[in-house]
């Protein structure tokens, strides 16, 4: 037994010893790199890429991403004031406001951003601050639904549609957010009635994904979906042929024209608790706000600017110009517990 | 404190306890710990939801993943049993082949699979397109087809690729049975599988079939994308989508429960059985040789759950791979794949080598406390990746606090801004692979192996070198590689524990994957496949010798 055990101990303590020392050394050394930010992001990184690409470029900063659709709250959180992270990007409003509620960001005093961004897409405390819009939509059938034949979100539990609605699951954040906007809208019991008209309307039991939605038009199974207007250019101009037949065969229809305008969402992001390069990460967040990001936004995913100067253009203004929601963004984020509520009640 | 514990628990075994199974006591406390973090989380206010869950979803989402849990345990068992026992007792053409290829569906990232599947079964796949084509069909309306998202759907996806962990183990267990009992049933004209392989197989067939559970208990990716309400699904939706991680740890813990009823229940069955051989095989079992209608029926058997687990998702993949130059778009991610070998591949061994020192101890040196203390180390499998993540974050935290506070600010988040956080986290997920590898082996070990060698005048570390350890080779190379597969395309911890610029195949495939741009994740997620392979033969053939 000594034979075997005692030597191979006192190997492994020297290993962890020098194992501890480089960890240390390692450790100690990151902080003396050359200038970059540490980015934490609820957005694929293929979907970031160019716009860190543009942004290096630009000002020789360097970045390092962790991309994760979710938890990186709660990684945010763990680490404390040992975390690496500067900046924090996110889709959707909710894990905005989850990394404000965990007190997560810092207050940014940047005239810049200010100036680019609409205060309803920024938190008051300029915590968190939105750099696109994301609109979602309804898209129907181009030969079964006559143009003008569905105007509203509100026309969804109409009888008319019976059976001829297809949607993702409700508990999905883009269709907790849609339903938080009709909450904000009509308060929760009209909320209600109404997204129990939509289910039971509805052509098929909720699933897949937006694109899954154009598709089920395409096949015929149903003639009205609820869909995010930028996948509609995804699938126009993606590698996939039978995509763009799905994409053929659709119309948009931005909703609530001639009331409270049509539900938005946003990406965006802010800076961390703790950053330890804060110069750099506001440079780089006041870098999304400006005219060649926003553009980009639009030439990689079809999303809409925030910055009011920046104009649309290419693609995303052949679909037409409409009038947004203008709900504060941070409501859709107060209200989605309870819109959950809601959609687990009519088991959308 | 940790010093009066650990006497406590020696008076409670009445037995001194040394050091040997104090290293497994602290060493399952580390993997129990990010557990308990989770469940610690659960001890906070959830402002009510109960009332409003249990009216509305919750019985939804207990249903739904009890018929999940059932179904595919029943069709996995019925996959992976009589899979092994062809294999294992009957000699026919390709059987050598059919040996390694069964174990290949386990390669296949179960997120994948639904995408592919979906693919190929949907109305616009190739399956129902051909079928319209065939019988002059114009619309979805002429004709019904079976929905693939739906629960039978999943039942099916997830029962093909997680069979192998119940055919890995079964094949070893059917291949130790002795001989001579084969005989007796030969000579009394009984049935040899279900008198002699079966009954003999169960711990085996158990061990597995826990695993399979767990895996189903913890899956999102494929629960989501079919929409199907399962409690995996509710915890995510209530942590999301109500900011409430506290009923989210809550509801996790119900399904925790269900894993530990299972556990126990087996426990209990099991404690009334002994399943001990007394005797290594003297003589080579024979195989049986069967007719020329009999190898049909074998291949059916064998290659019924490889058409489900690999030939269909991985025939849509190759279908996918939409690239004109192959080479150029492997040379871009050679990178990722060597991360991804090497994670796997460190990650297996250390976790192999915990789970051996661990099982064996416990159940060789320890006494009955630390051998349930050893099972409930292995239940970080039953938790969804993500929640188990945030275990491991909120438990390294706290650990980093501690040595901070002990050795200085310098140290201030050490742990948990290294890889290791990411190591933890697969040792903590998949020591129940290896704990049901190793645990399966032990209990077929005869129970006077270990007293002869010490009555022979041999200490304990040289029994468990010269004697316990050779007999175990097969079930630890078993478990790396379960591990090791395991890992590669392990998916949701990884993406969230990982350092900066770092991916692994399964973070890159999922990337596209997520907006179902199957065509840009088809390459990697093939990748993922082919590396998987190569450690899939070699250790078969590894196997194969230590039979």
């Amino acid at each position: 037994m000594t034979r075997f055990a005692f030597p191979y101990f006192k190997l492994t303590r020297q290993y962890l010893a020098a194992a501890v020392f480089m960890a240390i050394t390692a450790s100690t050394s990151i902080g003396f790199a050359a200038e970059k930010i540490n980015i934490y992001s609820h957005r694929q990184q293929v979907l970031i890429q160019p716009f860190l690409d543009a942004f290096t470029a630009k000002t020789g900063i360097e970045t390092n991403v962790v991309y994760s659709s979710k938890g990186l709250a709660q990684r945010l959180k763990a680490e404390g004031p040992a975390s690496p992270a500067d900046v924090i990007l996110t889709v959707d409003i909710a894990r905005l406001s989850e990394y404000a509620d965990l007190d997560l960001l810092t207050p940014v005093d940047s005239s810049i951003l200010q100036a680019n961004i609409p205060s309803r897409l920024r938190s008051e405390d300029n915590r968190w601050f939105g750099f696109s819009e994301r609109a979602r939509i309804l898209v129907t059938s181009k030969t079964r639904v006559a143009e003008g034949a569905v105007l509203d979100l509100e026309d969804l539990a109409k009888p008319e549609w019976k059976g001829r609605i297809c949607s993702r699951a409700g508990s999905h954040d883009y269709n907790r957010a849609l339903v938080a906007s009709m909450i904000a809208a009509h308060g929760e019991a009209a909320t209600e009635t109404w997204a129990r008209g939509v289910v039971g309307n509805l052509a098929r039991k909720p699933q897949g994904n937006d694109r899954s939605q154009a598709k089920a038009i395409f096949q015929g199974l149903c003639d009205v979906a609820i869909m995010n207007s930028y996948y509609y250019g995804n699938m126009k101009f993606g590698d996939k042929a039978d995509q763009k037949d799905w994409a053929q065969s659709i119309r948009l229809v931005f909703t609530n024209q001639s009331n409270r305008g049509n539900h938005m969402n946003i990406s965006g992001g802010g800076v961390a608790k703790y950053a330890k390069n804060k110069m750099a990460a506001i440079a780089f967040l006041e870098f999304l706000t400006e005219e060649k990001a926003q553009h980009l936004y639009g030439e990689i995913n079809f999303e809409y600017p925030v910055n009011p100067s920046v104009l649309v253009n290419g693609e995303l203004a052949s679909w037409g110009r409409f009038k947004p929601d203008t709900l504060p963004i941070e409501r859709l984020a107060a209200l989605a517990p309870k819109a959950q509520m809601i959609i687990d009640r009519v088991g959308w | 404190m940790v010093a009066t514990f650990l006497s406590n628990f020696a008076r409670a075994q009445r037995q001194p306890v040394d050091r040997w199974s104090i290293g497994v006591i602290l060493l399952c406390g580390l993997i129990l710990g990010p557990v308990l973090a989770v469940l610690l989380s659960a001890f906070g206010d959830s402002g009510g939801l109960w009332s409003h869950l249990y009216d509305t979803v919750l019985g939804r989402y207990i249903s739904n993943t009890l018929i999940l849990m059932a179904g595919v345990g029943v069709v996995a068992i019925g996959f992976g049993v009589s899979s092994a026992w062809v294999i294992s007792r009957y000699d026919f053409a390709g059987r050598r082949m059919l040996e390694w290829m069964l174990l290949l569906p386990a390669a296949i990232p179960a997120y994948i699979i639904a995408y592919s599947y979906t693919e190929f079964f949907e109305y616009a796949g190739p399956l129902q397109s051909g079928l319209r084509h065939l019988f002059g069909w114009q619309s979805p309306r002429n004709y019904w087809f079976p929905e693939i998202r739906s629960l039978g759907g999943a039942i099916l996806v997830m029962a093909s690729v997680l069979y192998p962990y119940i055919y890995m183990v079964t094949r070893i267990a059917f291949r130790l049975t002795p001989a001579s009992l084969f005989e007796i049933a030969l000579v009394h004209n009984r049935s040899q599988f279900w008198q002699v392989g079966l009954p003999l197989a169960r711990p085996a067939i158990m061990a597995g079939l826990a695993l399979v559970m767990m895996e189903v208990m913890s899956d999102f990716g494929t629960v989501e994308f079919f929409a199907i309400e399962t409690i995996t699904l509710g915890i995510f939706n209530v942590w999301l989508g109500m900011n409430n991680l506290v009923a989210a740890a809550q509801i996790s813990i119900v399904g925790f429960g269900f894993i530990l009823a299972l556990l126990g229940l087996e426990l209990y069955a099991r404690s009334r059985q002994q399943y001990v051989s007394s005797s290594r095989n003297q003589t080579p079992l024979a195989m049986l040789v069967p007719t020329k209608a009999g190898v049909l029926a074998c291949w059916a058997v064998c290659v019924i759950p490889l058409l489900f687990g690999f030939f269909i998702p991985v025939g849509v993949l190759v279908g996918l791979v939409a690239t004109n130059d192959l080479l150029a778009d492997f040379l871009a991610i050679r990178g990722i794949i060597g991360n991804t070998l090497i994670v796997a591949a460190i990650a297996a061994l250390v976790i192999m080598v915990l789970s051996a020192f661990i099982v064996v101890t416990a159940s060789f040196r320890a006494g009955s406390k630390t051998r349930k203390l050893a099972l409930f180390a292995s239940t970080g499998y039953a938790f969804p990746g993500t929640i188990l993540a945030i275990g491991v974050l909120i438990f390294t935290g706290q650990l980093d606090r501690a040595i901070a506070a002990l050795f200085g600010p310098q140290f201030q988040g050490i742990l948990i801004t290294s890889i290791g956080v990411l190591f933890l986290a697969y040792i903590v997920r998949f020591q129940a692979v290896g704990y049901g590898a190793m645990i399966s082996g032990v209990r077929r070990l005869p129970a006077n192996m270990m007293n002869a060698s010490r009555v022979l005048g041999q200490g304990y570390m040289d029994s468990i070198r010269r004697v316990i350890m050779p007999l175990l080779k097969s079930s630890f190379l078993a478990g790396m590689m379960l591990v090791f597969v395991d890992v590669m395309k392990e998916l949701p911890m990884t993406l969230l524990l990982r350092p900066f610029n770092f991916d692994t195949l399964a973070t890159y495939t999922y990337q596209f994957a997520k907006d179902e741009m199957l065509e840009v994740a088809a390459l990697p997620a093939l990748m993922i496949v082919l590396s998987g392979l190569v450690p899939v033969m070699l250790m078969s053939a590894m196997l194969r010798r230590y039979r």
